[in-house]
């Protein structure tokens, strides 16, 4: 399919090899002029694809690519870090297992590893009673961390920036109902009783925002 | 991604339930919510079983999949403890991976029931943890128990058939198939069928029909011919199992064309397991979920 999130996928893949690949580009240079470019390395979906046939190497190498950015997922939906790696390390040993299913026409590698994560995350809480309870710092609060603290990355701070900048054209209404729902676990029920407004007007907001994030991250379909 | 880039199960849910009373209008409100993970259980499946029959509503599912997953670049990446990646590469051999699901959406087609299940191996490293919650018509510990009770039962592995060798290459090989039997898959089979140690066991059906299982040791590869086996429809495939002490492997899937079909299987052959026959809904499961036709021992 053409569900591409071009300037995502390109920051996400160059971010874990730019390091060795100019360390690598410093000591060839001089003897291979064609050495121009930084090499690119696997993308996430061709080593997934890789992992689908069995592939330990590239699970590893998968997992180096991926695994703080899924871990800090985790932990933003799971706060006990005991539990948050637990849940990632069911997360990986399900990547492995269904690996072989991943169509890469149908979406990106990390999307579908990212919706794995997150489903995790979210049923590992729903399991526990103490969730009910837990506190809403998670949640739209987060996201006003200043960017310069995210992430040493520049990759990782721009893509940060493109989703921050994303949420921000949503209404605060809008902004608030997809917080709680994906970085709080909550389901639209149970939005609604904590903003005591009709779970009817949950559901139009998460679709209204969602579908006006589509556009903004630039997700073609 | 699979599963509308979503983890689904609608297999395991197969049958449980008829369509809800959902309208479409609704189904499609419920779309976005579902793909931030903001939906019940019941309404989870009841998308998901909307996404199975309309592929304008996957598209739509899938495109707020990638935008859902865009919000997980928010949140600070934080280095996983070390020790993480070594106690998952050590766990890997022994967790067998699902079968390639054409017909299904790209989002991993697997649910916390099957990959907690009591067919895998242990995993003793994991703390105890809440019990994951199971969506009406997942397995449950007594189904996973009374599907793997067939693999275990040592009656089952009855004496191996007299070994008899069959040149099947003249009969079965130079008919242009593609696929799972296209041309490196006859070769394979041939090669096989002419292996110096090549052994071959016949076993009749009760519902009408034969399966002969040819393999050979030294290759540590097997092939089945199958004969006048029933067409299980587009819903159902017949699939294959390894099978030993450890539980049962999945060797691919085959259907059949007029009864009759050949399939190398997938995966190494090695003398003394079993290869078993299921039907299986299409595009496979990755533990078997019904008694087997046939059961073959080697």
């Amino acid at each position: 399919m053409n569900r591409v999130i071009a300037p995502h996928r390109a920051v996400v893949v160059g971010r874990t090899t730019t390091g060795t690949s100019s360390g690598m580009l410093g000591r060839v240079a001089d003897r291979d002029s064609d050495l121009t470019a930084p090499e690119p390395g696997p993308t996430a979906e061709e080593l997934l694809t890789r992992v689908g046939t069995g592939d330990r190497d590239a699970f590893g190498e998968l997992y180096d690519q991926t695994s703080a950015r899924v871990f800090g997922l985790v932990r933003r939906l799971v706060v006990d870090p005991a539990q948050a790696e637990e849940v990632t390390q069911d997360v990986y040993l399900e990547i492995w297992q269904a690996a072989p299913r991943f169509d890469a026409a149908r979406g990106s590698a990390l999307a579908w590893m990212f919706t794995l994560a997150h489903r995790r995350s979210v049923d590992r809480i729903r399991a526990s009673q103490a969730s009910r309870d837990r506190d809403l710092r998670i949640g739209v609060r987060d996201l006003e961390v200043p960017v310069d603290t995210v992430a040493e990355a520049v990759e990782i701070r721009v893509e940060h920036e493109r989703v921050v900048d994303a949420l921000g054209g949503l209404s605060e209404r809008q902004r608030e109902c997809v917080s709680l729902a994906y970085y709080g676990g909550l389901t639209q029920s149970e939005i609604a009783d904590r903003l005591g407004v009709p779970l009817g007007t949950v559901k139009t907001r998460l679709r209204d925002g969602m579908i006006r994030l589509r556009t903004a991250l630039g997700v073609t379909t | 991604m699979s599963e509308t880039n979503g983890p689904r199960d609608e297999r395991d849910r197969a049958g449980s339930d008829e369509p809800e009373a959902d309208s479409l209008e609704a189904l499609r409100d419920a779309v976005a919510a579902y793909a931030l993970d903001a939906v019940e259980a019941d309404e989870r499946a009841a998308v998901e079983r909307a996404l199975a029959d309309d592929a304008e509503l996957r598209d739509e599912a899938d495109g707020f999949a990638e935008t859902a997953a865009l919000l997980a670049g928010a949140p600070e990446p934080v280095e996983p403890p070390p020790a993480l990646k070594s106690r998952l590469m050590a766990q890997l051999d022994g967790l067998p991976q699902q079968l390639p699901d054409a017909s299904a959406p790209a989002t991993p087609a697997v649910s916390p029931a099957q990959v907690e299940s009591p067919l895998e191996p242990p995993r003793p490293d994991l703390a105890p943890e809440p019990a994951a919650p199971r969506a009406p018509g997942e397995p449950g510990p007594a189904e996973h128990a009374a599907r793997r009770r067939w693999f275990q039962r040592p009656g089952v592995i009855i004496a191996a058939a007299a070994a008899s060798v069959v040149l099947i290459g003249g009969a079965i090989i130079g008919v242009a198939w593609t696929g799972p039997n296209g041309w490196g898959a006859q070769r394979e089979m041939a090669a096989i069928a002419e292996a110096p140690d090549v052994e071959s066991s016949t076993h009749e059906i009760e519902s009408g029909g034969a399966v002969t299982l040819y393999w050979s040791a030294e290759q540590g590869r097997s092939g089945v011919v199958v004969e006048g086996l029933p067409d299980v429809g587009e819903s159902s495939t017949y699939e294959l199992w390894y099978i030993d002490d450890a539980g049962a492997q999945s060797a691919g899937t085959f259907d059949v064309a007029e009864g009759e079909t050949w399939r190398v299987l997938e995966g190494d052959f090695a003398p003394g397991v079993a290869v078993g026959v299921t039907v299986e809904p299409a595009g496979g499961s990755p533990q078997p979920t019904t008694e087997p036709i046939v059961v073959i021992p080697t």
